[in-house]
């Protein structure tokens, strides 16, 4: 699990909904659309600090810093190792905000051409980021 | 020979296993739910007859009821019976001697339906009779039937206690376990072995009815 | 509609036990007591029918006395006209399903009345049955549609679908839910199932240890009981196995074994045996019916 820290700086509610923006330092904004309301959950505060959580699996990884897909949790960094299985491999990337880790198929690891001491950019959708106040 | 002694021994078991059915119904209904404090004391007063020598039943009877006291001289000349050496006197005393054999079975069927039955006759607004004859007696006929025929097949084979109350009156008190006693006494082998054949046989057949209607292997034969 | 409280002193699984309630209930509200067993509920039903007499108390029905202990008011089950329907089910082996439903009506109904609810319940094609020839799902069919030939105003349930598989048990839901509406019944189950309770209850009273421990609206009283719209549940790790770069843990949920996929430093330590809590966000399950 990979785990984030940063303070909440909007909620926007809707219905059962909430999108959560959160701030990290150095400046970087990521959002998260959980099943939760002000009303229903206490740690949805503004100012409040977060813990953010989301799967390694669910970690997109790319080379390009901002090409054109849905996806605006972005976070980029440097690759300090790749562990080769022969289906699935873990990539480890370095950034300002912590270790980010990403398992994805070996054979993206081979086409992109990941090694260690690339820059690439790990990408996380929306609804995947969990989050935990403790 | 003669066949007084075997009618007269169907007769009293079929009076004493009729007069039980009633006064047992409502006596293992109270010992079957009662909790009340008096019922362990009642308990053992309707199982007694099981282990106690059936002579001293008789004796006591005999002392109780013999118009030499008080309360024999009263029973024959106030209210006209007299219990010692007569039919009467045998039919009270087996309803004695066979209470447990009635009891028990319908006690024990009653306290093997399920409390729930009974809860639901009650919140449908039924009686603690109509709930008894309607629900609770359809429920333990094989118990009822066992009562049934131990209280007849053991009133058939009391011997003591006739003897004791009884005497040996031919045509009112001298049932067949007696009459076979006596022949046997007198050398009779042949009379004893008709009347003992006859019971054994009559025994037998009742017995094996009960255990084939309540093992529901007649039910089985019939499909 | 009916004020109930009461005392009754009664042998708990752990000893002797206090049973202490204060219970307002509504007409034409379905209530679900809950709690783990032991906890009074049963209690609870009997003597609100009458079948059980409370040490102290009073229970009024419609403005009735039906309990005034101080005053030496107990009403029998008899008069109080309320419908039962049994754990075990309680139909009379010696009758027909018709019979068992001729013989709960009171004298003066007509046996029209009868029919309708045969219809409503379809048990119909089963009227001259036998309750021990009916499957468990027909005999609690049939237990509830007896109970409603009362014409009680207030239906308890005494976990009527507890012995029953699942797809037999959302059956019955459907068909209690249905009758109380139809009958404007007031109704008191006891239930252990969070769903059936969402299901069907609108208020929940949950005893332990013969107190109210809490009440309110399903959703109120099972908050954090993992049904807040998060996907979280309880379990116990069975097995633990690498694969290539992650880890593959068994976890028993309830009586299923699911699989999540972890990193070695989630495994860390992890071992056979411990609880653990398995979550996902709410986006990632996927929901269909089971046929």
């Amino acid at each position: 699990m990979n785990r984030l820290r940063g303070t909440i700086s909007n909620i926007e509610v809707n219905g059962n909904l909430s999108l959560v923006t959160v701030h990290l330092q150095p400046p970087l904004t990521l959002k998260t659309i959980v099943v939760e309301t002000p009303k229903t959950a206490a740690y949805l505060q503004i100012e409040n600090e977060i813990d953010l959580l989301f799967k390694e699996t669910e970690v997109v990884l790319g080379t390009a810093e901002s090409p054109n897909i849905s996806l605006q949790n972005r976070i980029s960094g440097t690759i300090r190792e790749v562990e080769q299985g022969q289906l699935l491999s873990k990539v480890l990337l370095e950034t300002k905000w912590g270790g980010i880790s990403s398992i994805i198929s070996s054979n993206a690891v081979r086409q992109l051409g990941l090694s260690k001491g690339m820059n690439a950019t790990a990408f996380i959708k929306l609804n995947e980021i969990m989050l935990s106040n403790t | 020979m003669s066949w007084e002694p075997l009618i007269l021994t169907f007769k009293l078991a079929l009076v004493t296993t009729l007069i039980l059915f009633v006064v047992s119904l409502p006596l293992a209904h109270w010992l079957a739910y009662s909790k009340s404090r008096i019922k362990p004391v009642i308990e053992t007063l309707v199982s007694m007859p099981l282990v106690l020598p059936p002579t001293v039943l008789g004796f006591y009877f005999l002392i109780a009821f013999s118009p030499n006291n008080s309360f024999g001289e009263w029973l024959q000349e106030v209210v006209g019976v007299q219990l010692v050496f007569s039919f009467p006197g045998l039919v009270l005393a087996s309803l004695i001697y066979s209470l447990p054999f009635m009891v028990h079975p319908i006690q024990s069927g009653l306290a093997g339906v399920p409390g729930s039955l009974r809860d639901a006759a009650f919140v449908m607004g039924k009686s603690r009779f109509q709930t008894l004859i309607k629900v609770l007696l359809p429920t333990i006929k094989p118990s009822l039937l066992t009562g049934l025929v131990l209280s007849f097949a053991h009133t058939v084979g009391e011997f003591g206690v006739v003897l004791m109350i009884g005497g040996n009156i031919p045509g009112k008190t001298k049932v067949a376990s007696i009459a076979i006693y006596d022949e046997v006494e007198a050398l009779n082998y042949g009379t004893a072995n008709f009347y003992s054949l006859i019971l054994f046989g009559c025994t037998f057949f009742i017995l094996l009815m009960v255990y084939l209607i309540n093992g529901g292997y007649l039910k089985k034969l019939g499909r | 509609m009916m004020q109930i409280r009461i005392q009754k002193n009664l042998e708990g699984p752990s000893g002797p036990m206090l049973l202490d309630l204060d219970l307002n209930i509504e007409k034409g509200q379905f209530l679900t007591l809950y709690g783990p067993s032991g906890a009074g509920k049963t209690s609870t039903l009997q003597m609100i029918s009458g079948l059980m007499r409370p040490d102290h108390g009073t229970i009024y029905f419609d403005g009735q006395p039906w309990v005034d202990i101080s005053k030496n008011i107990h009403i029998k089950p008899q008069l109080r006209k309320v419908g039962y329907v049994f754990q075990d089910y309680a139909l009379f082996p010696n009758m027909t399903v018709k019979q068992n439903l001729v013989f709960a009506l009171s004298k003066n109904s007509s046996s029209k009345s009868i029919m309708d609810i045969m219809d409503i319940m379809e048990i119909g094609n089963l009227q001259s049955r036998k309750p021990d020839t009916l499957s468990g799902g027909q005999r609690q069919r049939v237990a509830i549609a007896r109970a409603l030939v009362q014409q009680p105003q207030l239906l308890l349930l005494d976990e009527p679908f507890a012995a029953l598989d699942l797809k037999i048990r959302l059956r019955l839901q459907d068909y209690l839910g249905e009758v109380h509406r139809t009958y404007g019944l007031t109704t008191i189950l006891i239930s252990h199932d969070i769903g059936e309770i969402h299901k069907l209850s609108n208020r929940v009273v949950s005893l332990e240890q013969g107190k109210i421990a809490k009440q309110g609206t399903p959703s109120e009283v099972f908050v954090g009981h993992n049904l807040s719209g998060k996907f979280k549940f309880k379990g116990e790790v069975l097995h633990i196995e690498k694969n290539e770069v992650v880890y593959i843990v068994s976890v028993l949920i309830h009586n299923e074994v699911v699989k999540v996929i972890a990193q070695g430093s989630e495994i860390e330590n992890l071992e056979i045996g411990d609880a653990v809590m398995v979550a996902s966000k709410a986006f990632n399950p996927i929901i269909y019916k089971i046929q």
